[in-house]
């Protein structure tokens, strides 16, 4: 404990060294820059913005782009996301370059005031002198002003109050990206985007309990990128896991990144919307340096994600179909087919699909109870749709998840009753409801 | 809950008369406000809610249901000498007949015999799942008392149980545009392109898997429905299209099916595949003997 501490200390200080000559920098090209940058700028800017996925975050639904509002829950209430078009007064028009900078790498906001750390700002440290003089071109010069207040936070008096998070703040692991010397610029480039700009960890590595994700690169060791549950979604593994990316080859993981669907699989929950608003953007140079470097990180020796020989619900070859069967042959069977094969470039596979074989079901019974839509892409205009069967009982849910985890060849844990409520209970209001 | 039913009805008949004890106090205020009352009666409709395939029982009856339903899916694989397209009776009754204006099995039971214009006469359930095979499925007729005849119409009772003689269930047959709608094929070939395309093929060939098996059904040419089927007809078939295309639309349970086509996009995009080539049926003058043939009718 004490060396990770010593170890964040350090990080922090090094951080604060970086931020120092990080200022020097741009203290020196801040003539510059207050110009009007060139349309070339505002437009690789516009890039940048997209492979952050800004826009998934800082645009409320129906809401003006960039101008915030967005809800987010929280343990202690729903915060907003803020406004972040460059008008003056509601948005952060009058921000400096170095201004821009400290809230997008230090979560530190002009007023002093700090950021939510629903804001991906250990992440976004990672991000380029370069990268983040284009940003900042792009939303001062690139994004229409929207005037639109920020909203307060739910969060009740007094733990409303941000000072603590100076402290939360002072743990958190970051610096500047490092290159890795042994490796390529490809790899290198994929890193880059995976730390930094994509943000993935955000999602896919696990968290402390301090809520700290536990690895911000490959150099903080196995979780980085492990897989997390989030949201009542599993953000699946990234690393070579039998239930990562183990079974996906490059070019699989840059088709699901540019279309939201490979020819067995399609992208699903939060990861539909991140597909439709950033990585179907990404060039085909981008998103093969980001498939080179997920390929490169290992999976874990063990393979607790798949337990094996649990064929509890197989059916193949008996005369009555069981419960689980006979409701896959009610629910599912004419999109997922009975041999549970789908639909190329339509309808998912379930068999030998990682995500119905994981043993964490969460995303499986989710997205049974929810449905979801597909990302819309440029390359697939179609975005079908998984319909929501939030009205079958806890039981039949967990029927058939048990029966699709373990037939066809599949062989994942059951499925009880029990979890189903669980999970059932993480929907939100909209996917109760609607 | 709190009506007093005896024990031993089983669940699908308390199911059936409180949803359509509740679809009439829904309808109340609607008919109180209508000035002249065209209706004598009020008819109650009976929600669509199928028995879950997971309770059918264990037994020679239940295996019957079950054969019933699987000729139904897989009725060409099954029944290679009754059908002549590579359509199955599921291809337009869609996931087992039980999807809301897919002509749902579910209330056939209890609706037949019935009269049939087409026919002059009213027909009877097995004279109707002929009438598919010859016209929607472009092969022949099975006899009424082979097995294959009555392990479909078993699975249609199994559906059916409890529902009262002429029950009106919601979503029965497949709804209705407006059929002074003018159709536009030229939209209607654009909009195929754009929506129907990747599941049916751009020459309606359909769509097969791995297997080398149909998942999506042909719409035009040999393999698919003759020019006597309903499904042929512009307006019935705008219908269709309307409430059910594509599937895998929406968040709606089953199939998320429909509501992505307007009215007028419906028929002319009906309008535009049902016209592309397909069989003769030669049958056909026998038809509408007694007139009234529709305007959408293909010959």
């Amino acid at each position: 404990m004490a060396r990770q501490m010593l170890n964040a200390k350090s990080k922090s200080l090094m951080a604060k060294l970086y931020w120092c000559c990080a200022c020097l920098v741009l203290a020196a090209t801040a003539a510059r820059a207050e110009t009007a940058p060139t349309a070339d700028s505002v437009e690789r800017g516009s890039y940048l913005a997209r492979a952050a996925d800004c826009v998934a975050c800082h645009t409320a639904p129906g809401g003006k782009e960039f101008a915030g509002g967005l809800p987010m829950p929280t343990p202690l209430g729903r915060i907003y996301s803020t406004n972040i078009t460059p008008d003056r007064e509601t948005g952060i028009g009058s921000y400096s370059v170095e201004d821009f900078t400290r809230a997008v790498r230090e979560g530190v906001a002009k007023d002093g005031h700090y950021l939510y750390p629903a804001m991906p700002f250990p992440a976004y440290a990672k991000i380029s002198d370069a990268d983040i003089q284009l940003l900042y071109a792009y939303f001062q010069h690139g994004v229409a002003p929207v005037k639109h207040a920020n909203w307060p936070s739910d969060i009740p008096f007094p733990l409303s109050v941000r000072f603590p998070l100076f402290f939360w703040d002072m743990f958190v692991r970051r610096g500047p990206f490092q290159p890795n010397a042994s490796q390529d610029a490809q790899w290198n480039r994929g890193a880059y985007l995976v730390q930094g700009l994509g943000h993935c960890g955000t999602c896919h590595s696990p968290r402390a309990l301090t809520l700290h994700t536990k690895a911000l690169t490959e150099r903080d060791g196995p979780a980085f990128l492990a897989g997390a549950v989030i949201d009542g979604w599993y953000a699946k593994s990234l690393r070579g896991d039998k239930d990562g990316l183990g079974q996906w080859s490059e070019a699989d993981i840059v088709t699901f990144l540019k279309t939201g669907i490979t020819d067995s699989t399609a992208a699903f929950g939060d990861m539909a919307e991140v597909v439709q608003h950033s990585t179907q953007y990404l060039t085909d140079d981008d998103l093969a340096a980001i498939a080179r470097y997920l390929k490169s990180l290992p999976g874990h020796q063990k393979e607790p994600a798949v337990a094996a020989g649990a064929h509890t619900a197989s059916s193949a070859n008996d005369d009555h179909p069981t419960r689980g069967s006979a409701a896959y042959d009610e629910f599912c069977v004419t999109c997922h087919r009975a041999d549970g094969g789908g639909v190329t470039h339509i309808f998912p596979a379930l068999a030998g699909n990682d995500v119905v074989e994981t043993a964490e079901a969460t995303s499986l019974v989710h997205i049974v109870l929810s449905g979801g839509r597909r990302p819309r892409t440029t390359a697939r205009p179609n975005p079908f749709a998984m319909p929501a069967f939030k009205t079958l009982d806890d039981r039949e849910v967990a029927e058939i998840v048990t029966y699709i985890r373990t037939a066809w060849g599949n062989s994942a844990s059951p499925v009880t009753a029990e979890q189903v409520a669980k999970i059932r209970a993480t929907l939100t209001e909209a996917e109760a409801t609607e | 809950m709190n009506l007093a039913l005896p024990e031993n009805k089983i669940p699908i008949l308390r199911h059936a008369v409180m949803t359509g004890l509740l679809v009439v106090v829904l309808l109340l205020p609607a008919l109180a406000e209508t000035p002249t009352q065209q209706q004598p009666k009020a008819v109650a409709l009976v929600k669509l809610a199928p028995p879950h395939i997971a309770d059918i029982p264990n037994d020679d009856k239940g295996k019957q249901i079950l054969l019933g339903r699987r000729l139904l899916a897989d009725t060409k694989k099954l029944l290679p000498n009754n059908v002549g397209a590579e359509l199955n009776c599921d291809s337009c009754h869609l996931n087992g007949g039980n999807v809301p204006f897919a002509s749902p099995y579910l209330g056939m039971s209890v609706n037949y015999p019935r009269d049939n214009p087409r026919a002059g006469r009213s027909v009877t359930l097995e004279e109707r799942v002929n009438g598919c095979l010859l016209r929607s499925m472009n092969g022949k007729a099975l006899p009424i008392d082979s097995p294959e005849m009555k392990a479909m119409i078993a699975y249609f009772n199994w559906l059916s149980a409890g529902l009262p003689r002429n029950a009106k269930v919601e979503g029965a047959g497949i709804g209705k545009v407006d059929n002074n709608l003018v159709p536009d094929p030229i939209h209607g070939k654009e909009l195929y392109e754009a929506k129907c395309a990747e599941c049916h093929g751009t020459n309606g060939e359909g769509l097969k898997n791995a297997r080398n098996e149909f998942v999506f059904p042909p719409l035009w040419g040999a393999e698919s429905f003759n020019i006597g089927a309903g499904m042929a007809r512009t307006y019935t078939s705008a219908a269709f299209i309307k409430n059910n295309m594509p599937i895998a639309h929406g968040l709606n349970a089953p199939l998320g099916q429909g509501g992505a086509l307007s009215d007028q996009d419906a028929v002319d995009v009906a309008e535009y595949f049902t016209h592309q080539p397909r069989p003769d049926f030669p049958p056909k003058v026998k038809d509408w003997p007694n007139g009234g043939k529709p305007k959408d009718s293909r010959y």
